[in-house]
């Protein structure tokens, strides 16, 4: 059904991002600066209203799903939004942290200057995350996609006078956007295929094509292009320097969503558009199993290793990565079993958007306090901060799956899932994976929480207000999710479904 | 005329691998951008040639024009902040030679 309202959500960011510059100008001219930082949130809770429609749109339409055909020029030239459960799913997670990520900036970022700039990148980043996820046709999302890509380069270098955030972003610029023409490459050749650029019309195409040989191929591009946005192992060696080395709201959306955005390219072109195709899927469920593998293992093992708060984290994000592209894989059988798989995927894919942000605010809120990422120096810095100490706490028990929160619900989902899929060796495999994340989650607790502080932090108080917020509302979202799951399991099982119904999304459009 | 589509296709394959030689194994950081540019080039390439070939034929498709232009957008803003970041480098490092740049570990 054609909607005007799939505009809104992104039409509210775009503008929010061009009147953040004027916006803070007049609250200078009123010396009233604080009001870029309200006007931001206002913007964020805009979106987020916008999508709520969206939503209740959605619910009325029988098929679930919505298009609008941007003047009125149908596909398979025209440029086309389409929004279904998985799109409007990840949208209201990418701004849902963004607003916590405004929140928590208020007091974090109060002493860096150029904070205009600061809070029109974050708007352009959701943005393209929001477009990414609405987008119809390869021409809508490579474009939100590179918006997406260059201000997290921007957001990652954002701090420029520090060696760190530089050499980071470079590294981060060169991989991520090699990934990106990776991905381009492969959408030339699928355009030389079938002649137009729009997802559904690929995917009818592309069920009776001639040479299905070269498919092989252009998924093996679409997964390492794809693998890399998602640090992917062994494509990740980017992620655990450029999280660290942004501001600890960016870290949260970094590793919170952007990766979640690879994600999403993935589940798209490979279980919607290109899943027609007259190739052997099986192999690429093997492949991706592996990778999942290798990728949960790296980033565990690393972790372990690590005396940076923030960098233990990155590495944790890089091994909670490895779990969800299991659950892809599984998702790739399609089917009950698929459907079942990406379930469990997605319902990972928020509830790591949500302990991975909150850790990250944590993080960030030590650091703000201590002024110190050393895991040593940080030893028994809990006594100090007793709110931060209770949400961090929280936030690692929930990440390392422990019963009452909500990592426990979605790693036993992705477990069964495997098991069901008759992968067991994989599922033994990521099961010794979450004890050792388990293992480096309680060294994290017991040197911050447990042991007595030490004398370098007699001066530390306890996080502002502003921060606080977003991470109680986090780490209340953790308790929620982990005690009443049906809602969000009804939710991400729906975005599932029609992630891998094409028939119907091949028919509407 | 027929065009022999086929040649430009193994001309954007060659130039494509160029540019991965220019990335992983020229050391200089400009040399590195210049690599990213050499792929996106044989990326345009690839393209175009290919929006001769899909039909209707006998007609270019203006589809894959229209793209090639937003790529070469995103290309140019994305080279800009390249070298931004190399000023950067320079000023911290003084040096762009990337084996020297390298305080961060793995």
């Amino acid at each position: 059904m054609e909607s005007f309202l799939i505009l809104y959500p992104i039409i509210t960011l775009v503008v929010a991002a061009v009147l953040v510059p004027i916006i803070s100008l007049i609250g200078k001219a009123l010396n009233f600066e604080k009001l870029r930082e309200a006007f931001t949130i206002a913007g964020f809770l805009a979106a987020l209203y916008m999508l709520f429609n969206l939503y209740q749109e959605l619910k009325t339409v029988k098929d679930g799903l919505l298009t609008y055909r941007i003047e009125g020029f149908g596909p398979p030239f025209g440029v086309i939004f389409v929004v279904d459960w998985l799109s409007i799913f990840m949208a209201s997670l990418f701004c849902g942290l963004g607003l916590m990520a405004a929140i928590f900036s208020i007091r974090y970022m109060e002493e860096d200057s150029g904070l205009e700039r600061y809070y029109t990148l974050l708007f352009t980043l959701v943005t393209g995350m929001v477009g990414v996820a609405f987008a119809g046709d390869f021409f809508n999302f490579f474009i939100f996609w590179e918006t997406m890509c260059v201000s997290s380069y921007v957001l990652v270098s954002f701090r420029i006078r520090l060696w760190e955030p530089v050499e980071a972003g470079f590294k981060y610029l060169v991989m991520s956007t090699f990934g990106s023409l990776l991905v381009l490459y492969a959408m030339s050749y699928l355009y030389g295929l079938t002649g137009t650029l729009n997802f559904a019309y690929i995917a009818k195409a592309i069920s009776d094509i001639s040479t299905p040989t070269i498919l092989y191929f252009l998924i093996g591009l679409i997964i390492v292009g794809f693998g890399i946005a998602a640090a992917v192992a062994p494509f990740h060696t980017w992620l655990p320097d450029a999280h660290p080395a942004a501001p600890a709201p960016i870290s949260a959306m970094l590793s919170g969503v952007v990766i979640k955005a690879g994600v999403y390219g993935i589940i798209r072109l490979l279980a919607l558009v290109l899943h027609p195709a007259p190739i052997d899927w099986s192999i690429f469920v093997i492949v991706l199993a592996i990778f999942a593998c290798l990728t949960m293992t790296v980033g565990n093992v690393m972790a372990l290793l690590q005396n940076d708060i923030k960098r233990l984290l990155a590495f944790s994000s890089v091994a909670q990565i490895g779990y969800i592209t299991l659950a892809l894989s599984v998702g790739l059988f399609g089917g009950v079993i698929g459907i079942y798989g990406l379930t469990s995927g997605l319902l990972h894919v928020m509830n790591h958007a949500i302990m991975k942000g909150l850790l990250f605010l944590c993080a960030g809120a030590i650091i703000h306090a201590a002024g110190t990422r050393d895991l040593r120096e940080l030893i028994g810095i809990g006594h100090k901060m007793h709110g931060t100490a209770i949400i961090l706490t929280v936030g690692a028990l929930a990440i390392s799956g422990i019963p009452p929160f909500n990592g426990f619900i979605s790693e036993l989902a992705i477990l069964l899932a495997t098991i069901n899929a008759g992968m067991g060796l994989f599922a033994a495999i990521m099961l010794a994976n979450i004890i050792i994340g388990f293992s480096y989650y309680l060294k994290l607790l017991y040197m911050l929480v447990w042991q007595s502080p030490k004398e370098n932090l007699q001066n530390v108080k306890e996080a502002p207000f502003s921060m606080l917020l977003p991470m109680a509302i986090l780490a209340i979202l953790c308790i929620v999710i982990g005690l009443w799951p049906q809602p969000f399991i009804d939710f991400a099982s729906k975005a599932a479904e029609s992630a891998l119904n094409f028939t119907t999304y091949i028919s509407i459009i | 005329m027929v065009l022999n589509i086929g040649l430009y296709m193994v001309g954007a394959i060659i130039l494509f691998f160029i540019g991965i030689y220019c990335i992983v194994a020229k050391r200089n950081a400009i040399k590195t951008v210049i690599g990213i540019e050499i792929i996106t080039t044989a990326i345009h390439l690839n393209f175009i040639a290919l929006g001769i070939m899909v039909p209707p034929y006998g007609v270019v498709d203006p589809l894959a024009q229209g793209i090639v232009i937003m790529s070469m957008i995103v290309g140019a803003a994305i080279a800009t902040l390249a070298l931004m970041l190399i000023i950067r480098i320079y000023g911290h490092y003084k040096t762009v030679d990337l084996r020297k740049v390298s305080r961060l570990r793995w």
